[in-house]
C-alpha cells in the first residue's frame, strides 16, 4: 500500500487478545502532521481510544509499540521505538523508549506501530511476517526467562527474527516489567511489560522484508548524510570516549561533577566509582577488540553506545551481555556496591526477569538504607549499603516476589514505603511514583527541575537537559535561554526555559524515531552548534561543526512541509496530549516536585558539597513553567487558549467536558 | 591491480547503515532485503558479522549461470550480473558459499553486489572499518608495516620506560 506521506509504512496492527482478532487500521492525517509518530501518536491514541476509567492491568487498557517515520530509513540514529500505555507503577502516563532492530523490522513488514488491547484466555505472542499476522499458543514459553523466550522464538521462526518479549517479573505482577527487544534493548520504565503479561501476551515477534519510501529522495539523503556527518565531526564524539565506554562513561564523569547517585541519594560522589567504571567494564569484560571495544549500535548508529561484556570466570561466570550507565548506578553505587561482577550480574538478571534495573536497584538501595536506620525487618538478609550479596539476593526475591520485602518490592519502593511506614517516607526518591534515575537533582539544576515536570515522573528523558553539564560558553546560554547562569551545572537562571526548549526536542525525536544522544550529549542540535562557534573564545573549526537540521530531515522523509518552530510546536503539543493524558488519570499539581530529601538536605561531601535544591526556587520555577506550557498555576491543567493555540481544540473539548481544564484565574496562560 | 570490499567483524558495530544504503542506492527505497550487503547480527553472542560478495577469482556462480548473466567486468573486476538476462533459476544462490546473491520476488531476478563501479555507498557509511574497500594487492603489505610500527612504538616505549609494570 502507499500512503501519501513518506517515512511512515501508513497503518497500525491492532490487536485484541479478547477477541482473538488483528485488525489493520489506516493512520489519520493529524497523527503525522500534529503528533509526528511513535511517542507523540501514541498518547493521542491513548486520549482517543482509551476511557480514563480503565485501570491499568484492566483488560481495556491499550499499550503501544510504535516506531516513528524515520526509524528504519538510513540514520542517524533511526533505531527507536516508543512503548506507551497507562503504567501500573506510578497509574499515570507510562511511557518507554528502547534503541533497537525490531523497530525497524516492523516498519519493514509494514506497520507504523502495533496497538494491543484485551486480554488472551491462554498465554499467547504475536508474530508478524510481512503480512502474515497470526497469534501463536505461548503455553510453553510463559514462565521462562527473556533470554530463553528470545532465543526459542528465533529458533522457531529463523535467525533474523526481531523478537520483543516479556519475562517473569513481567508475569509475576512485578509492576515496573519491562519490554525486552532483541536480548538487551530495554523498554522498562514505567513497567509497560507488566502491562503486556497481563494481557496474557509473552512475546511481539517480527519479520519485515518490505521496503519504506521518502518523499524526496534527494533531499533525503543529502540531510541524513549531513546529519551523520555532523556526530562524526563533533568535538564530543571525536574524543572518542563516549563511543569506547558506552553510557558508562557517565561514573566517572558524574562522580567528578558530584552528581552520581551514592547509597540511596545520601551522597552524590562515590569512593568506589572506578571499581565500576567504563574504563573498568572496557578493560576486565568488553569483548570485542580496539578500536571498538565491545561498541555495538542500534539500527544506522554512529554512537555505538551499546558495551556488550562477558564475564569468563569466578563466581558469576557466564553471565553477558549488553550494559548501560543507568544500571551500574542503580545496583553500583546507589546500593554502596563496588564490585562490578556483581553489579554486571544482577543487571542481567534483572534483564532476564525482565524489570526496569532503575526501580529494581533503587528499592534495593532504599532497603538498604531503612535497614542502616533500623526501619526494616530484613527478612534475614544483610542488607547494608555495599553487601554485593545481599544486592543480587534481593534482586530474586523482588522478581519472584519471594518473601515480604520481595512481595513489597515487587511494587515499587513507594508503595513499598507505603506498607512499612515508620517514617521511612523520607529516604524515598520517587516522582509520581516513580524512582530517580542516575544524577542527583541537588547538583544538576535543569535535571532536577526535570524530575519534578517530567510526564512519566521522575526521568532526565523527558528532557535530557546535558547542555549544563556541557561546560557551554556563557553567551550560548544567555541567548537560547536568557540567562548566562543556565551554562551553570549549579545555578537555576535560565533552567526553566532551557528545560522547556530541551523537553520539546526530546518529543520531537521520541516522536519521529531519532535517538536523545543525538542532540544532548553531542551539542550537535540546532542552533547550538553554531552559537557555539559564535561565542567560543577559541573558535572550533566552523566548516565542521554544524547542527542536526530536525525540521528539514522529517520534511525529506514524510514531504510534510516543516520548519524549526513548527517542530518545537509540536513537541509542545506532545508535552500537552502527555499532561492531558495525566490529569485525566487523576495527577495533581502537588505531585510536581521533589522527593523531600532533595529539598532539605544538602550534600554532605564531593565536588556539590553543600548543594540543596532550594524549595523556594522550585515553586518559582513552576510557575514559569506553567506560564511557558500553557498550564493553571493552582490545578496545573492544560488551559483551554493554549491548547486552542496549538491546534488541539479536541483535546481542549474532551477534557472540558470532564471538568479538566484549567480555569485561568488570576493566572498568565498560554505563553 | 583490484580492488575488493574488506568484511571486518572485528571492527563492525552492527549497525546496518551499510544495508539501508546499498538499498537506496540501488533501489531509491530502504530495505535491507533489497539490499546486497548484510551484516548477520549474532545479538545473543554480541557479535555482528558483515558479509557480502567477496567477487571470487573463480565465482562458481559465473560457471554455473546457464544464460550467462554472470560476468567479471574488466574496470573493476566485481562480479556483476545481467537482471534482465536472468532467469530466475537461482543456481547462482545455491552455489554462493557466502549467501550474498539475493531474490527479488517483484523482479523475478536475482540481484548481488557490484562494487557500485569501483565506488561502493557501504563504504561511504562506515567509518570503523566494518567494511572497507582496497587494493588487494596492498592487504599485505599494509598488515606488514602495522605490524612493524607497533614493534617500532614498542622499543621506543622499552627505552624511555613506560610500559614497564
Amino acid at each position: 500500500m502507499t500512503f501519501k506521506y513518506g517515512g511512515y509504512a501508513g497503518q497500525l496492527l491492532f490487536a485484541d487478545l479478547s477477541k482473538g482478532t488483528v485488525k489493520r487500521i489506516p493512520l489519520e492525517k493529524e497523527w503525522c502532521t500534529h503528533y509526528l509518530g511513535g511517542r507523540g501518536r501514541d498518547a493521542k491514541l491513548l486520549f482517543e481510544k482509551q476511557d480514563p476509567s480503565v485501570g491499568p492491568l484492566d483488560p481495556e487498557a491499550h499499550i503501544c509499540i510504535s516506531p516513528g517515520p524515520l526509524t528504519g530509513l538510513l540514520g542517524p540514529t533511526t533505531g527507536r521505538v516508543n512503548v506507551a500505555g497507562r503504567s501500573p507503577l506510578t497509574t499515570i502516563y507510562g511511557n518507554s523508549n528502547a534503541g533497537t532492530n525490531w523497530g525497524p523490522e516492523l516498519k519493514f513488514a509494514g506497520y507504523d506501530g502495533v496497538v494491543i488491547t484485551g486480554r488472551s484466555s491462554t498465554p499467547v505472542y504475536l508474530h508478524i511476517h510481512d503480512s502474515d499476522v497470526k497469534l501463536l499458543d505461548a503455553g510453553k514459553l510463559w514462565g521462562e526467562g527473556v533470554f530463553e523466550t528470545t532465543a526459542r522464538i528465533l529458533e522457531e521462526h529463523g535467525p533474523e527474527t526481531k523478537v520483543a518479549a516479556v519475562g517473569p517479573a513481567a508475569e509475576h505482577g512485578v509492576l515496573f516489567g519491562s519490554v525486552i527487544f532483541d536480548f538487551w534493548d530495554a523498554a522498562a520504565r514505567t513497567g509497560l511489560g507488566t502491562v503486556l503479561a497481563s494481557k496474557n501476551l509473552k512475546a511481539v515477534s517480527v519479520r519485515g522484508t518490505g521496503a519504506i519510501r521518502v518523499a524526496d529522495p534527494e533531499g533525503y539523503y543529502e540531510t541524513a548524510r549531513d546529519g551523520w556527518q555532523a556526530i562524526l565531526d563533533d568535538p564530543g564524539f571525536k574524543t572518542g570516549e563516549h563511543s569506547a565506554l558506552g553510557t558508562s562513561i557517565c561514573v566517572n564523569w558524574g562522580n567528578a561533577q558530584g552528581w552520581l547517585p551514592t547509597r540511596n541519594f545520601k551522597e552524590s560522589f562515590f569512593e568506589g566509582a572506578d571499581k565500576i567504571s567504563g574504563e573498568e567494564f572496557r578493560d576486565l569484560y568488553s569483548t570485542k577488540e580496539a578500536p571498538i571495544p565491545a561498541g555495538r549500535a542500534c539500527f544506522s548508529c554512529p554512537n555505538r553506545c551499546k558495551r556488550f561484556g562477558r564475564i569468563e570466570e569466578g563466581k558469576y561466570a557466564g553471565t553477558k551481555g549488553n550494559i548501560e550507565f543507568e544500571g551500574v548506578s542503580a545496583f553500583g553505587s546507589k546500593c554502596g556496591v563496588d564490585d562490578l561482577a556483581a553489579v554486571f550480574h544482577a543487571y542481567m538478571l534483572a534483564n532476564d526477569y525482565g524489570m526496569d534495573c532503575i526501580s529494581c536497584g533503587n528499592t534495593i538501595a532504599f532497603y538498604m538504607e531503612l535497614a542502616e536506620k533500623g526501619l526494616l525487618e530484613t527478612d534475614g538478609l544483610d542488607l547494608r549499603f555495599g553487601n554485593a550479596d545481599a544486592m543480587v539476593e534481593m534482586v530474586h526475591r523482588i522478581a519472584n516476589r519471594e518473601g515480604r520485602l520481595g512481595e513489597l518490592g515487587a511494587q515499587g519502593s513507594e508503595r513499598a514505603a507505603r506498607a512499612i511506614g515508620k517514617g521511612s517516607e523520607a529516604y524515598l526518591n520517587t516522582v509520581k511514583g516513580l524512582e530517580t534515575i542516575a544524577c542527583d537533582p541537588r547538583a544538576s539544576k535543569a535535571f532536577g527541575f526535570g524530575y519534578a515536570v517530567a510526564s512519566r515522573g521522575s526521568d532526565h528523558l523527558r528532557a535530557h537537559p546535558v547542555f549544563e553539564m556541557l561546560k557551554m560558553p556563557e553567551g550560548v546560554g544567555e541567548e537560547l535561554f536568557g540567562s548566562k547562569e543556565s551554562v551553570d551545572l549549579r545555578k537555576y537562571g535560565g533552567k526553566v526555559r532551557l528545560l522547556a526548549w530541551h523537553e520539546n526536542i526530546a518529543a520531537v525525536t521520541d516522536s519521529i524515531g531519532s535517538c536523545r544522544f543525538m542532540h544532548a550529549s553531542y551539542y550537535a542540535e540546532y542552533p547550538v552548534p553554531e552559537l557555539v562557534n559564535k561565542y567560543a573564545k577559541r573558535k572550533k573549526d566552523p566548516s565542521n561543526i554544524h547542527s542536526i537540521k530536525y525540521h528539514k530531515w522529517f520534511e525529506a522523509a514524510t514531504g510534510i512541509p516543516m520548519t524549526y518552530e513548527k517542530l518545537l510546536e509540536a513537541g509542545d503539543r506532545v508535552i500537552n496530549i502527555e499532561r492531558a493524558l495525566n490529569v485525566q488519570w487523576g495527577l495533581k499539581r502537588s505531585q510536581d516536585t521533589l522527593p523531600p530529601r532533595f529539598l532539605k538536605e544538602p550534600i554532605p561531601k564531593g565536588p556539590a558539597k553543600g548543594e540543596l535544591f532550594d524549595p523556594v526556587k522550585l515553586e518559582e520555577m513552576l510557575r514559569e513553567y506553567y506560564t511557558l506550557r500553557g498550564w493553571d498555576q493552582e490545578s496545573g491543567h492544560p488551559l483551554e487558549e493554549h491548547l486552542k493555540k496549538l491546534d488541539m481544540a479536541d483535546v481542549a473539548a474532551c477534557l472540558g467536558k470532564r471538568g479538566l481544564l484549567g480555569s485561568g484565574k488570576g493566572t498568565s496562560g498560554g505563553a | 591491480m583490484t580492488k575488493k570490499l574488506f568484511f571486518n567483524p572485528a571492527r563492525c558495530t552492527g549497525c546496518r547503515a551499510c544495508e539501508v544504503a546499498c538499498s537506496f542506492k540501488k533501489e531509491k527505497v530502504f530495505s535491507p532485503e533489497l539490499s546486497r550487503m548484510r551484516v548477520v547480527k549474532l545479538d545473543e553472542e554480541g557479535v555482528d558479522i558483515p558479509t557480502g560478495c567477496e567477487h571470487c577469482e573463480g565465482a562458481p556462480c559465473i560457471l554455473i549461470c546457464p544464460v550467462r548473466a554472470i560476468r567479471r567486468k574488466a574496470e573493476t573486476g566485481a562480479v556483476v550480473l545481467d537482471g534482465s538476462a536472468c532467469i530466475g533459476c537461482k543456481q547462482c544462490m545455491v552455489v554462493c558459499p557466502f549467501g550474498a546473491i539475493h531474490f527479488d520476488p517483484t523482479r523475478k531476478a536475482v540481484f548481488k553486489c557490484d562494487l557500485c563501479d569501483g565506488d561502493p555507498e557501504c563504504v561511504k557509511w562506515c567509518f570503523t572499518g566494518g567494511v572497507s574497500f582496497g587494493e588487494t594487492a596492498e592487504l599485505p603489505a599494509g598488515k606488514r608495516h602495522r605490524t612493524a610500527h607497533r614493534h617500532l612504538k614498542a622499543q621506543a616505549e622499552a627505552r624511555t620506560g613506560r610500559g614497564k609494570a
